[in-house]
């Protein structure tokens, strides 16, 4: 039977050592939370779309990387949940609060449906079909104007008053980014990861020995929905507006780039990939109007010469080195 | 509403089905064949359609000038498919899906761009030739004579690709290495040649598209963006690699789309991504059987 | 224990099963024989869900399990190994087994216990017992091919089942590999008490660990019984040297 499934590097998990990645992280935060005493505010708005952003990529990396499937289109979740606060805040008059919690479920329960009818298929056919119902999503919120506003997209969305100042903003997105991540990175270690990762190796024999491989999978891309969901929040929280064109399918192709770019079988990856394409574009666009240009470049050469990404590559010089210390 | 409005958006929805299943032929043969899931397909449809303006431009938008573009235009197309596939997705076929799919979505990146410095960014227009101007009159309703010429140019491709596909050796090796490769390998054929040809080929009709479709439309960037996922969906709800499958289904979506235009234009849109969604979850191997 | 009666199978027009009937008692390990092609894979596929029956029954303790998917009859105490190796080939070897052993406790759609603390000393065991203990924490597809098989029969250890189907376990094995493998059937047999399924071409290891078995033929069962029985009957002569002749 064959499977299709993603299959790029024979051993995902590196045998980094966890408290070097543990100091790592400490460091990095400490930095990020001291970086807004001497950076300019556009570039503290910067840091918080990389955090938006990272999230939405680790999230699709759950199903692309460790559940093998070939999701095309986790931006739909993440317009789900910025959409979901922008028409909350904006045509109801509940509480900020409500909106918030409510987009990743929103976003969770638009990934049930849409995961429902896709786990049913395997390969380049499930990858077509979160492709077709994504853009069918897509095509409602374009043009359901009473609703969202149609293509004009929704702006200068409320936020309470302990939120409008960007320093605030990049500390409320830090915080979130940060819980979602440990979180995540907690269910990547559970028996459901393992178990993921099991699936993603070899569904038939996943089967035989007892897992329900459809549900698993719907089970992850639930969880992935509600956390890009969670990333659409954020999202909102930098720039108070939405548009439909956060769900179009160009927009799910740059996080996957960006998952590509960091390396799928590392944790972390997706994050550093995210983190390199946003202040790249941010760069580039200062010299140039040809973004798109330079980044098909860098993709083309990430496709033929490090598949595995940057942390992936490093991580394979790690292990190496590891490999060689250890006399093996 | 009337039979001859009816009778008149179905040869409508019929005749943009004969350029969705042009594009989508070559999409379903590279598929088929070559095992790469080609996003730059729209690319070379969008640089068909713009190649074919510029021909056009250089007689003056004159009668010969439609006719030589639809000539140069695709073949201008074949060339650079051939170019893309020696320099580069000859590397990747034994990559996994999600490598080839972005390294084609690279180049789709690049085209953009690169249409945008060669050509900039203001809508081109191309006229119809004379001779396919105006409409006539069909049970009452007027049809287009530019949508007949489609009615008889699908047909004509359709015709074509069954020729080579059941009679020619080329042909005959394609549909074998799309069905079993391993037999085409033992057998000694030289796939490499087939690969090269074949992608050839498909980018030859995404060009063929392109210029087909470029008098009826603005020709801008960004109709690669939408044409590929339509032609996806096409080759997938078809049956991957199935070219008879694309046949069907374009049709299906190019009549289901103009009457979701009749019937409730506003939403319009998201007509095909429900005939899509649905023909995927009724039959989730595509309508014919797929050549994998 | 197991039981399977006048089961029908056909692919594209092929009647690859036509009528299969198969016993198996609790604790006796039963054989599977048959030429090439007569069906011994579909068979198996087909009791443990991977297929799917045209018409017939098979039951399992007592229950109709037809057609039921894999993971429903896993946990109903029946577990596999396969032909061709099929393991989890970027987990590590411990992982591999423990996988099975967190999908038998139901503990597969667990979120907040960190997985590498589960089952350690079950896991453990298992490789201990499958001679596998020195190579737990290397990566899977670095083992031997030898290795890789016996760990192919590991996982399905990890399942506890009551009763396990071993398709082919010695296929494309050095004769010293098969002697291992004889043994752990008979260690599994014996000291385990597990009831055991298995089809196999080498027919001096059916003979010897076998108490009874099964001829397919062309999907059709032509025997059944005790060994001696099989091997003096006069139908399967013919069978396995019509085929050769």
């Amino acid at each position: 039977m064959s499977t299709n499934n993603l299959k790029l590097i024979e051993n995902p998990k590196g045998k980094f050592n966890t408290y070097l990645g543990l100091g790592i992280a400490a460091v990095g935060i400490i930095v990020l939370l001291l970086a807004p005493g001497f950076l300019t505010q556009y570039y503290v708005y910067l840091l918080a779309t990389v955090f938006t952003t990272a999230l939405l990529a680790t999230s699709l990396n759950l199903v692309l990387g460790y559940g093998g499937l070939l999701h095309l289109h986790h931006g739909v979740f993440f317009g789900v949940g910025a959409y979901t606060v922008a028409i909350v805040t904006t045509k109801t008059s509940w509480p900020f609060a409500v909106a918030v919690l409510l987009a990743p479920l929103v976003a969770a329960l638009i990934a049930l449906v849409i995961g429902w009818f896709c786990v049913r298929l395997r390969g380049l056919y499930f990858g077509m079909l979160t492709l077709a119902l994504g853009q069918l999503v897509w095509a409602i919120v374009y043009r359901w104007n009473a609703l969202t506003n149609g293509d004009n997209g929704i702006h200068a969305i409320p936020v309470p008053e302990f939120l409008t100042s960007i320093n605030s903003v990049y500390y409320a997105t830090l915080l979130i980014l940060v819980i979602s991540l440990i979180i995540l990175y907690i269910i990547t270690k559970s028996p459901f990861g393992l178990m993921l990762l099991a699936t993603r190796d070899n569904p038939v024999r996943s089967e035989s020995v007892g897992v329900n491989v459809k549900r698993h999978r719907l089970t992850a891309f639930v969880i992935a929905g509600f956390f890009a969901g969670i990333a659409g929040v954020l999202f909102v929280l930098v720039e108070r507006s939405v548009a439909p064109s956060l769900l179009f399918w160009s927009e799910s192709a740059e996080v996957l780039i960006m998952c590509l770019m960091g390396g799928l079988t590392v944790f972390m990856g997706p994050m550093l990939g995210a983190g390199i394409l946003v202040l790249l574009s941010m760069v580039v666009g200062l010299y140039t109007e040809y973004w798109l240009l330079v980044l098909g470049l860098l993709l083309l050469l990430l496709v033929l010469f490090l598949p595995q990404g940057i942390l992936g590559y490093l991580m394979e010089i790690y292990n190496k080195s590891q490999d060689k210390r250890g006399g093996n | 509403m009337d039979f001859a409005t009816l009778a008149s958006q179905f040869f409508i929805g019929l005749s943009r089905g004969m350029i969705f299943f042009i594009v989508s032929a070559g999409l379903t043969l590279i598929f088929g064949v070559l095992r790469i899931t080609n996003f730059a397909h729209g690319a070379l449809y969008m640089l068909g359609a713009f190649m074919a303006y510029s021909v056009s431009t250089l007689f003056g938008q004159g009668p010969y000038g439609f006719w030589l573009a639809l000539l140069v235009a695709p073949i201008a197309v074949m060339f650079i498919s051939l170019v893309i596939e020696r320099g580069l997705l000859r590397f990747i076929y034994n990559r996994d899906h999600l490598i080839q799919m972005l390294l084609t979505y690279s180049l789709v990146l690049i085209a953009g761009d690169l249409v945008k410095i060669i050509w900039g960014t203001e809508y081109k227009s191309m006229h119809i030739p004379e001779a396919l101007r105006g409409s006539f009159n069909l049970w009452g309703a007027s049809l287009p004579w530019y949508n007949a010429f489609l009615l008889v140019v699908g047909p004509v491709v359709a015709l074509g690709l069954w020729f080579f596909l059941s009679k020619t050796n080329l042909g005959k090796i394609c549909r074998a290495t799309a069905t079993d490769r391993e037999m085409v390998d033992v057998l000694g054929i030289n796939s490499t040649k087939v690969f090269a040809m074949v992608f050839a080929l498909g980018g030859w009709l995404a060009g063929l598209g392109g210029a087909l479709i470029a008098p009826t439309t603005t020709i801008s960037m960004g109709m690669d963006a939408s044409i590929i996922i339509y032609a996806f969906l096409i080759v997938v709800v078809g049956g991957l690699g199935n070219i008879w499958g694309a046949l069907i289904s374009s049709i299906i979506m190019g009549v289901g789309e103009a009457f979701g235009i009749l019937f409730i234009p506003g939403v319009a849109i998201i007509i095909p991504y429900i005939i899509a969604g649905v023909l995927l979850i009724l039959r989730p191997s595509g309508l014919l059987k797929s050549a994998w | 224990m197991l039981q399977v009666e006048q089961l029908k199978k056909s692919f594209d027009g092929f009647q690859a099963i036509s009528d299969a009937n198969l016993l198996v008692p609790k604790g006796e390990v039963v054989a599977v024989i048959g030429p090439n092609g007569a069906g011994k894979s579909t068979l198996f596929n087909l009791i443990t869900g991977h297929l799917q029956a045209d018409s017939g029954h098979i039951r399992f303790q007592g229950k109709e399990i037809t057609s039921m998917a894999p993971y429903k009859i896993c946990h109903r105490g029946m577990a596999r190994s396969f032909q061709l190796i099929n393991i989890f080939s970027s987990l590590t070897v411990f992982e591999n087994v423990q996988a099975s052993v967190i999908a038998k406790h139901r503990l597969d759609q667990n979120f907040f216990r960190p997985a590498k603390k589960l089952f350690i000393e079950e896991t453990l065991e298992i490789l201990d017992s499958f001679g596998l203990f020195d190579f737990k924490d290397r990566s899977c597809s670095a083992l031997s091919y030898g290795d890789q098989k016996v760990l192919e029969i590991a996982i399905a250890l990890g399942s506890k089942p009551e009763l396990l189907l071993l398709d082919e376990p010695t296929a494309g094995m050095s004769s010293e590999e098969t002697r291992r493998i004889v043994n752990l059937i008979k260690h599994l047999s014996r000291e385990k008490g597990l009831t055991i399924l298995l089809t196999e071409h080498d027919m001096e290891l059916v003979f010897d660990v076998a108490q009874k078995i099964m001829v397919l033929h062309q999907g059709k069962t032509i025997a059944q019984g005790l060994p001696q029985d099989i091997r003096n009957d006069k139908s399967v002569q013919n069978a396995y040297l019509g085929e050769t002749g």
